[in-house]
C-alpha cells in the first residue's frame, strides 16, 4: 500500500518536474481570429472566454470601446477588437466570443471573430516584433512563428491601458 | 512591539476622543467659569493625557499637559480666575496638544514640535515656581531613559519639588506614571535579559517590584513627610471613583470594528440588494406566466419576506456606519469663539440636533463646507455690535447650526441673523466682474441671485480678510456638496439674516434612482437629485436663442433632450408625448427630456473602472433585475454638458431608412413566419414556398424580434401567431410598430383564436389581416402576395 503511494507521489513529483522544465522556454497562448489575421494571447492572462452576450452601450467613447457588460456582478468594459485594429465591425456570427482579460487589477472583454486554438511556443520560436512599430508604445509583444504560418502575439498590458 | 503598537493606538484613539469634547468644554467654561464639574471634567482630559504619553515615553507631550494640569489645577482650586486671556494660553496648549497627537499617529514619535513658549506662558499663569521647575522635570525624564539604576532617586527628587504645590489626585498621577516607568524600565531589563541569553524567571519580577515600589515610597516619605499620609488616604478614593466613571461606557456596550470590515458588509449588501431586485422580476415574470397556480403564494411570500429582510439588513448595516454628526459640530463653538475674537464681533452659536447621523463616509466630507459656511456667516453676515445696536437688534449676533433628518435626507441648516443677502448688491457684483452678462442678471430671481454667492471668483468682502473675501471658500461649499448629492437651498431677508439649508442624502453607496427610457436604452438618475417630473407634448417646447425651454408654471425651464446629451441613435418612432425630468442641484435647474419612465427603483452604485472612469456624464453603473448595465446619470456633469447642447427638433423624420430596393426574383421577397408549433410553421412554409420567396422562421416573438433588430433580412411581411410563449402575437406587434423603419411592415395573424375581440386587439396593436386557423394554402399565399406587392411576372 505504502509503496504503491510511494510510487504515485514519485510520479506527481516526476511530472510536476517536468511541467515546470517545460514552463521555462515554452510558451502558452490561445490564438484567435481577427478578420484574416491570426493573435494570441497568454493563456494566463484570460480570465474567461465567453459567447456574446447583451451589453450596454456608453456614450463619448471612441466607437471600438463597445460598452459594458455585467460578469458575475462586476461591470466590465467590452472592446470590440475589428474596431480598435481598423477594420470593419461585423455581425456577432456563432464564432464570436467574448475574452475577458486580465492585468493586475485591469480587468476587459475583447470581441473576436473565431477562437483558433490554445497554442504551445517555445520561446525561442518568438521573434520581436518588426521594426516598423517600435518603441515601448507598440500593442505586439512579439511574433510566433510556427510551422505553416505565424502568429501575432499581443501585449495584454497595452490592450488594457486607455487610450483615449 | 506589537502589543506597544496595540497600546499606543487605544490612546491616541482615546486622546482624539477626549481632545474632541475639550474644546467644546473649554468654549462653554468661558462663559460659565465657576462651573466645577466642567472644570473637573477638563483637568481629568489633561490628566489622563498625560499619564497615559507618559506611561509610552511621550516626553514633550507628558511635559505639555503636565504644565496645562497645573494651571487647571489652580483654576479648579479657585487659585485662578479664568479670563479670556488665560483662555487663549489654555487653547493654544490644546492646539499644540492635538498637533503632538497627529505627529503620534503618525509617526510615532512626539519629536519636532516645539512646545517651551506654550509651556512657559501657561507657566506664568501659575506662577514662578514653574517656570524654574519645567526644565528639570525634562532634563530629569531624559536621564530616566539613559541612566536606569539611578532615576529613582532622581525622580525622588523631582516629585519632592512638586509635592506642595500637589493635589492628591495628582500625587495619585504621579505614582501611577511612575510605577509605569519602573515597569517599563523592567521589561526592557527583562527584554535585555532574554536577550542575552538568561533565563529570567517570570515570578520573582512583580515581587521586585513591589520591594522597589515599598523602597520608593520609603524614600518619599522622609523628604516628605505631609503628603505620605494623604496619599494613602487618597488611594482608596480614586480607585472608587473611576468605576464609577466608566460604568456609563460599560453600559453603551460599544466595541470598535475597522472601517474597512463594515465597508467590505456594505459592498456584500448591495451584491444583495441586486439580487433582491432581480428575484422581485422574476417573480412578476413568473406570476404572468403561471396566473392562478398554487405555488405562486408561496413564492410570493418568500420574495416578499426576502426583500423585506433585506432591506431591514440594508438599513442596519448603514446604521453601523452613522455617526452623528456631532463629530463636525464640535469644533465650531472653538471656531465662532476665535472668530468673533478676530472680528470683534460677538457672536454666539446655537447648536441642535447634532444627535442627527449621517454616513461616515459623508460626515468626513461635510466638515469643510460648514467651515466655510460659518466663516461666511461671521464675517459677511453678522454686523458689529454698534451697527447691530443701531439696527435695533440684540448686541449679540446668533448663527443657529441645526441638523435633522427629513425623508432620505438629512438637512443641515445654518440660520444667521445678520445683514442678510441683497440680491441687486449680488448681481451688480457679479456683473462687475464679469460672472454673469447684463441679460442674464436681468431675468435672474432672488433665489438665483443668491447662488451667485457660490460661484468661483465672487466675493462681496470689500478687503480680503484673515477670515473670508478670497472668493474661494464658497465655491468649494457648492463641490463638496454637489460631490455628495446634495442640494443647497439659499432663502435671505436684507436686514433680518440669511439661511442656508443643505439636504444631503444619508447614504452613498445605494440609492433611490428614477430609471428613464431614452429609444432603447435605460438611465438611472439619482432621484436626490430630482425635484419632479412632467409630462409634456411636443408643442410645449420653445426654442429660444436656440436653446429648448418650456414654461414650468411661472418659470422657464431650460430643456435638453437626454438623447442629444448621450449620443442616443434615434431608432424608435417619436411620440407626440415627452416626459420632462426636472433635475434641481444645488440652486439651479434643469430639464431632462425623456421618451419614457421606468420607475423608481434601489440601486448600487459600482464604478466603470479604471478604463473608462471619468467619461462625462457618467457617474457610474448599476445592475439591474434582469442582469443588465444601467448607466447612472452624473447630474452635475451633465448640467455643465447641456450648456453646450443645441436644441433639436423633435419630430425629426428619419424617412430615408426605408429604401426599397428594387425586387428582381421571386428570391428578393423575404418574409418572416413566427409560429411556437413546429407543425404550423411547416404548413405555412408549404402553403408559401411554391411563389419562390425567401422564408425565416422564428418560434416565439422575442426570437422574431430579435432578428428584425439584427437587421440581417429586409422583411416585407410577417405572418404572426398569436398565442407564443415568451412573447405573443400582440405584444410583438406592439414593439415591432414602435421601429420607425417597420412602421409600413404588414403584420398578418395567423391564429385560432376566432372571437371578434381577438381581431380587435389584433388591429389595435397594428396587424394588417387577421387569418383565422384552419385555412387553404392558396389563400394564405394570396393574403400574402397582396400585402408584399408581389410582382405578377414572378408567379
Amino acid at each position: 500500500m505504502s509503496d504503491k503511494l510511494k510510487d504515485i507521489i514519485n510520479k506527481q513529483n516526476d511530472q510536476q518536474n517536468s511541467v515546470v522544465e517545460q514552463l521555462d522556454d515554452v510558451v502558452q497562448l490561445v490564438g484567435f481570429m481577427i478578420g484574416d489575421e491570426e493573435y494570441a494571447v497568454p493563456i494566463l492572462s484570460i480570465q474567461e472566454i465567453i459567447k456574446p452576450f447583451s451589453w450596454t452601450r456608453v456614450p463619448q467613447v471612441p466607437n471600438y470601446v463597445m460598452g459594458v457588460f455585467n460578469l458575475r456582478g462586476a461591470v466590465i468594459p467590452l472592446i470590440d477588437l475589428r474596431a480598435k485594429f481598423g477594420l470593419q465591425t461585423k455581425k456577432h456570427s456563432e464564432d464570436t466570443r467574448f475574452i475577458v482579460m486580465r492585468h493586475g487589477d485591469d480587468v476587459a472583454g475583447f470581441v473576436i471573430d473565431r477562437l483558433t486554438m490554445a497554442i504551445r511556443i517555445k520561446k525561442e520560436n518568438i521573434g520581436p516584433a518588426p521594426d516598423t512599430v517600435n518603441g515601448d508604445d507598440t500593442i505586439i509583444e512579439g511574433v510566433g512563428k510556427q510551422a505553416d504560418k505565424i502568429i501575432t502575439i499581443l501585449k495584454v498590458n497595452k490592450l488594457l491601458e486607455r487610450d483615449f | 512591539m506589537d502589543e506597544f503598537q496595540e497600546i499606543l493606538q487605544d490612546f491616541l484613539v482615546e486622546s482624539f476622543e477626549l481632545v474632541e469634547k475639550l474644546d467644546e468644554d473649554l468654549v462653554e467654561l468661558e462663559s460659565n467659569p465657576d462651573d466645577l464639574e466642567l472644570l473637573n471634567g477638563i483637568f481629568r482630559v489633561a490628566h489622563t493625557v498625560k499619564g497615559a504619553s507618559s506611561f509610552l515615553n511621550f516626553d514633550v507631550l507628558t511635559h505639555l499637559t503636565h504644565h496645562m494640569e497645573d494651571v487647571l489645577n489652580r483654576a479648579r482650586h479657585g487659585e485662578l480666575q479664568i479670563t479670556p486671556d488665560v483662555m487663549d494660553v489654555i487653547l493654544e496648549s490644546i492646539d499644540l496638544m492635538k498637533a503632538l497627537l497627529e505627529k503620534i499617529r503618525d509617526t510615532s514619535s512626539d519629536d519636532g514640535i516645539d512646545v517651551s513658549a506654550c509651556v512657559s506662558r501657561l507657566d506664568k499663569i501659575t506662577g514662578g515656581t514653574g517656570e524654574v521647575e519645567s526644565p528639570v522635570a525634562v532634563a530629569s525624564q531624559q536621564e530616566e531613559e539613559t541612566v536606569e539604576e539611578t532615576s529613582a532617586q532622581e525622580e525622588a527628587d523631582e516629585d519632592e519639588i512638586d509635592y506642595d504645590n500637589m493635589s492628591p489626585e495628582e500625587v495619585e498621577a504621579e505614582i501611577e506614571r511612575l510605577l509605569a516607568q519602573r515597569q517599563e524600565e523592567d521589561r526592557k531589563k527583562r527584554e535585555a535579559k532574554i536577550a542575552a541569553g538568561e533565563e529570567v524567571p517570570q515570578m520573582p519580577n512583580p515581587d521586585e517590584e513591589v520591594s522597589q515600589e515599598e523602597k520608593k515610597e520609603e524614600k518619599k516619605t522622609t523628604p516628605a513627610p505631609t503628603p505620605a499620609p494623604v496619599k494613602q488616604e487618597k488611594k482608596e478614593e480614586p480607585k472608587a471613583a473611576a468605576p464609577a466613571r466608566k460604568t456609563p461606557a460599560q453600559v453603551e456596550q460599544t466595541i470598535r470594528v475597522d472601517v474597512k470590515r463594515l465597508d467590505h458588509l456594505m459592498n456584500l449588501i448591495g451584491e444583495l440588494v441586486l439580487a433582491k431586485n432581480r428575484l422581485i422580476k422574476i417573480n412578476d415574470d413568473v406570476e404572468e406566466r403561471y396566473e392562478g397556480e398554487e405555488f405562486l403564494e408561496e413564492l410570493n411570500q418568500v420574495v416578499s419576506i426576502v426583500s423585506l429582510v433585506t432591506t431591514d439588513l440594508q438599513i442596519a448595516v448603514m446604521k453601523t456606519r452613522m455617526l452623528p454628526i456631532g463629530k463636525v459640530f464640535n469644533k465650531f463653538p472653538r471656531m465662532i469663539r476665535d472668530l468673533s475674537r478676530e472680528l470683534n464681533k460677538k457672536i454666539e452659536l446655537v447648536i441642535s440636533g447634532e444627535e442627527t447621523e449621517l454616513d461616515k463616509s459623508i460626515v468626513e466630507e461635510i466638515g469643510d463646507p460648514l467651515v466655510h459656511i460659518i466663516r461666511n456667516s461671521c464675517d459677511h453676515g453678522v454686523e458689529a455690535p454698534e451697527d447691530r445696536v443701531a439696527k435695533g437688534k440684540p448686541e449679540t449676533g446668533t448663527i443657529a447650526l441645526k441638523a435633522y433628518n427629513e425623508g432620505n435626507q438629512i438637512v443641515i441648516q445654518i440660520d444667521d441673523d445678520g445683514k442678510g443677502l441683497d440680491p441687486e448688491m449680488l448681481k451688480n457684483k457679479s456683473l462687475e466682474k464679469g460672472i454673469i452678462t447684463e441679460k442674464e442678471a436681468d431675468s435672474m430671481s432672488d433665489k438665483e441671485a443668491f447662488a451667485l454667492i457660490f460661484k468661483p471668483g465672487f466675493s462681496t468682502a470689500a478687503q480680503v480678510t484673515n477670515v473670508s473675501g478670497r472668493g474661494v471658500g464658497m465655491d468649494v461649499v457648492k463641490t463638496n456638496i454637489e460631490k455628495l448629492n446634495g442640494i443647497i437651498d439659499i432663502d435671505s431677508e436684507v436686514g433680518k439674516g440669511t439661511s442656508i439649508k443643505l439636504k444631503i442624502p444619508l447614504t452613498l453607496a445605494i440609492i433611490q434612482a428614477l430609471l428613464v427610457g431614452v429609444q432603447e436604452e435605460h438611465y438611472a438618475i439619482p432621484l436626490a437629485s430630482v425635484l419632479e417630473t412632467v409630462r409634456i407634448s411636443k408643442d410645449e417646447i420653445y426654442t429660444v436663442e436656440g436653446k429648448s425651454v418650456m414654461r414650468l408654471r411661472d418659470d422657464v425651464l431650460s430643456l435638453v433632450h437626454i438623447g442629444d446629451i448621450f449620443e442616443v441613435e434615434r431608432i424608435l418612432d417619436a411620440s407626440e408625448h415627452a416626459y420632462v425630468v426636472v433635475l434641481g442641484l444645488g440652486t439651479s435647474k434643469l430639464g431632462l427630456i425623456v421618451d419614457t419612465l421606468v420607475g423608481q427603483e434601489e440601486i448600487v452604485i459600482k464604478s466603470l473602472g479604471d478604463y473608462l472612469k471619468g467619461i462625462e456624464g457618467i457617474a457610474g453603473a448599476t445592475i439591474r433585475g434582469d442582469g443588465g448595465v444601467t448607466l447612472i446619470v452624473d447630474v452635475v456633469a451633465l448640467m455643465n454638458m447641456a450648456k453646450d447642447v443645441k436644441a433639436t427638433t423633435l419630430t425629426e423624420n428619419s424617412e430615408s431608412s426605408s429604401v426599397v430596393k428594387e425586387k428582381t426574383q421571386a428570391s428578393d421577397y423575404v418574409v418572416m413566419i413566427v409560429d411556437d408549433s413546429k407543425t404550423d410553421r411547416m404548413i405555412m412554409r408549404k402553403a408559401l414556398e411554391p411563389m419562390g420567396i425567401t422564408l425565416v422562421e422564428a418560434s416565439d416573438g422575442q426570437e422574431a424580434l430579435n432578428i428584425l433588430k439584427s437587421g440581417d433580412y429586409n422583411f416585407d411581411a410577417m405572418l404572426i401567431d398569436i398565442e407564443m410563449p415568451r412573447m405573443d402575437g400582440y405584444s410583438l406587434a406592439s414593439e415591432i410598430k414602435k421601429y420607425n423603419r417597420y412602421k409600413n411592415l404588414p403584420l398578418i395573424a395567423v391564429t385560432s383564436r376566432t372571437s371578434k375581440s381577438d381581431r380587435m386587439r389584433g388591429v389595435e396593436s397594428g396587424m394588417v389581416e387577421y387569418i383565422t386557423k384552419p385555412y387553404s394554402a392558396d389563400y394564405l399565399a394570396s393574403v400574402v402576395q397582396r400585402n408584399v406587392n408581389f410582382k405578377s411576372e414572378f408567379l
